[in-house]
């Protein structure tokens, strides 16, 4: 009993700590001006772009991080360890660093600009781009993880019932990290959606949501800035709420 | 064709296999049999391909189709019985009514035909094991593969679970490869056995052969030899603890000899036999087991003794009795390491 009523309290503590701030913009906000500054093109075209520039990025993720995730599960090679700490590099990095990093490869005066004549700053792509280095290592990790908890000797009886290395793969190893690859794409996707540090510096426009709430509150005050936030915050929460349920399905 | 899998050796994951030579017959019952960590699965992998030796070359497994059972069956969790028997032919493109039924032929046979929507998480073992073996036999191997398959049952299951590889073989006419760490399971289902310690085959042969004839001390002590003594010999007399054992061979520096529990009789007044081997001693400890005892005889060494429940019973054995134990020289096996 005693057990149950200490562990609550804790708990209650740190959802109080993340609850409070959240409740409070909610209910200082008028919902009249909350729909008006849903009505606004500035608005839901910004938290269009974000959602959409994050899909990107995790799509890019899935295809390019599940087969780097698996390698990293199952075979040991040279410099394993190494590349495994530069995925996790994005995580504890500043993100105006990982921003000015970006720049170099893919900013107006760069390599790949200069040999291909395409600029990418301040476009679209760009955003994904910033979005995709954040956050990739939630995706990479999390399939890694998943993959590390299946025994090889599944796919080994794959191979022996006829099937190829790579059929073994698709038919048998990936459906059974499904859910590790979908909750990693979640989160990767989510933390896309609230990154701002990498993505003001390759892009300041197109606006994304956060940079846009940086720019109301900037230029016009904590008024103006909290109609955009709560909507964002509102429809991110509405859609996790609804892949919840979903993946519990 | 035979499978022969000369000069193999491998290091893999803290397991060793040091150059297994071996020939096993098209259509026969082999069993590995050896402690665990022996290296037993790694011959299973090497054989089916899923790992490539250091060294060493196996012949007659080319085009061969592998039906690999392992331990904990790896049934596929994210497929139904159905799809897990169906996996080999779906793979090679097979028809789907041509499928439906074969697993559904399968399944009557294995008697689980009752099962073939379930979900594989709520089988019991001896169904999971059953759904392994028709996935491998959905693919119609040559070579079966079984990878310590009773282990994980309860003595009445890993009886029935024998019978029916036994009666399977007879069937499908194909080779068997089985690895166990049970003798006692060994002896039961081979043809011919393979005795593997330390990554080495140390004793190949037919069951009897080898439960009678081990050739070093570590195949006697595996194979569940109690008695196992050593010293020099001289004038085919062992002298141990001031005990005279007479034994088969006339001298050496150092040898060991074994003798079987079974092989020894005990009484309480001396027996005038052809027995040459007798000696004198008291009863330190007796075990109950299933259906005899096992008597500790203290003779100035401690020695074996298995006698039927009938006899213990009838004689009255107690702790601190003093008794006869007598054995032939024929009986004693003497090897040099």
């Amino acid at each position: 009993m005693k057990f149950k009523v200490i562990f609550s309290f804790l708990g209650f503590l740190l959802i109080l700590f993340i609850g409070i701030p959240i409740v409070k913009m909610m209910i200082s906000t008028d919902p009249s001006t909350l729909v008006l500054t849903s009505k606004e093109p500035e608005v839901y075209l910004s938290i269009f772009l974000t959602f959409r520039a994050s899909v990107w990025a995790t799509i890019i993720a899935l295809i390019t991080g599940v087969p780097l995730a698996y390698l990293l599960a199952r075979r040991e090679f040279w410099g394993k360890k190494i590349i495994e700490g530069l995925i996790d590099l994005p995580v504890i990095i500043p993100h105006t660093a990982a921003g000015i990093a970006l720049l170099t490869v893919w900013g107006r005066n760069s390599l790949f600009s200069k040999a291909t004549g395409i600029n990418v700053i301040g476009t679209e792509i760009s955003i994904s781009i910033a979005m995709f280095f954040v956050s990739v290592p939630f995706l990479v990790n999390a399939a890694k993880d998943g993959f590390k908890l299946i025994d090889e000797r599944y796919e080994k009886t794959a191979i022996t019932l006829g099937a190829t290395q790579c059929k073994a793969f698709f038919t048998v190893s990936l459906p059974m990290v499904k859910k590790s690859i979908i909750s990693g794409s979640l989160m990767m996707w989510g933390r896309g959606i609230s990154e701002f540090g990498a993505v003001i510096i390759l892009a300041y426009h197109p606006m994304t949501a956060p940079v846009l709430i940086f720019e109301r509150f900037q230029n016009f005050g904590l008024k103006y800035a909290i109609p955009v936030t709560v909507l964002l915050i509102l429809i991110s929460l509405i859609v996790f709420i609804f892949i919840r349920i979903f993946e519990d399905k | 064709m035979n499978l022969k899998i000369t000069n193999i050796s491998k290091k893999f994951k803290g397991f060793e296999l040091k150059d297994i030579n071996l020939e096993i017959r098209e259509g026969e019952f082999f069993v590995i049999v050896g402690p665990s960590g022996a290296g037993k699965t790694l011959i299973l992998e090497i054989i089916a391909g899923l790992l490539k030796p250091d060294s060493g070359e196996i012949y007659g497994i080319r085009n061969k189709k592998i039906g690999f059972i392992y331990q904990d069956y790896m049934l596929f969790p994210h497929l139904n019985v159905f799809k897990n028997i169906a996996y080999g032919l779906n793979i090679r493109k097979i028809d789907k009514d041509e499928i439906k039924s074969r697993v559904e032929n399968l399944a009557l046979k294995l008697e689980i035909n009752e099962l073939l929507q379930r979900n594989v998480a709520n089988l019991s073992g001896g169904e999971k094991q059953r759904v392994a073996i028709a996935r491998a036999m959905a693919i119609s191997p040559d070579i079966f593969l079984f990878d310590e398959p009773t282990s994980a049952l309860d003595r009445n299951s890993r009886i029935k679970t024998q019978e029916m590889f036994i009666k399977l073989h007879k069937k499908t006419c194909s080779t068997f490869i089985h690895v166990t760490h049970d003798f006692e399971e060994a002896l039961s289902l081979a043809d011919r056995i393979g005795i593997l310690i330390n990554g080495r085959i140390v004793q190949c042969g037919k069951p009897d052969h080898v439960l009678n004839s081990p050739v070093s001390k570590k195949i006697a002590d595996f194979i569940g030899y109690k008695n196992v003594f050593g010293g020099s010999i001289e004038n085919n007399t062992l002298n141990i603890n001031n005990l005279n054992i007479i034994v088969p061979i006339e001298r050496a520096d150092f040898a060991y000899v074994a003798i079987r529990s079974d092989d020894i009789i005990i009484s309480k007044n001396k027996i005038e036999s052809s027995a040459r081997n007798s000696f004198f001693g008291e009863v330190e400890n007796f075990f109950k087991k299933s259906s005899m005892y096992e008597v500790i005889l203290n003779v100035g060494i401690r020695i074996s003794i298995d006698i039927t429940r009938k006899s213990f019973e009838e004689m009255d054995i107690k702790i601190g009795d003093n008794l006869w134990a007598t054995f032939k020289v024929s009986s004693l096996k003497v090897f040099k390491h």
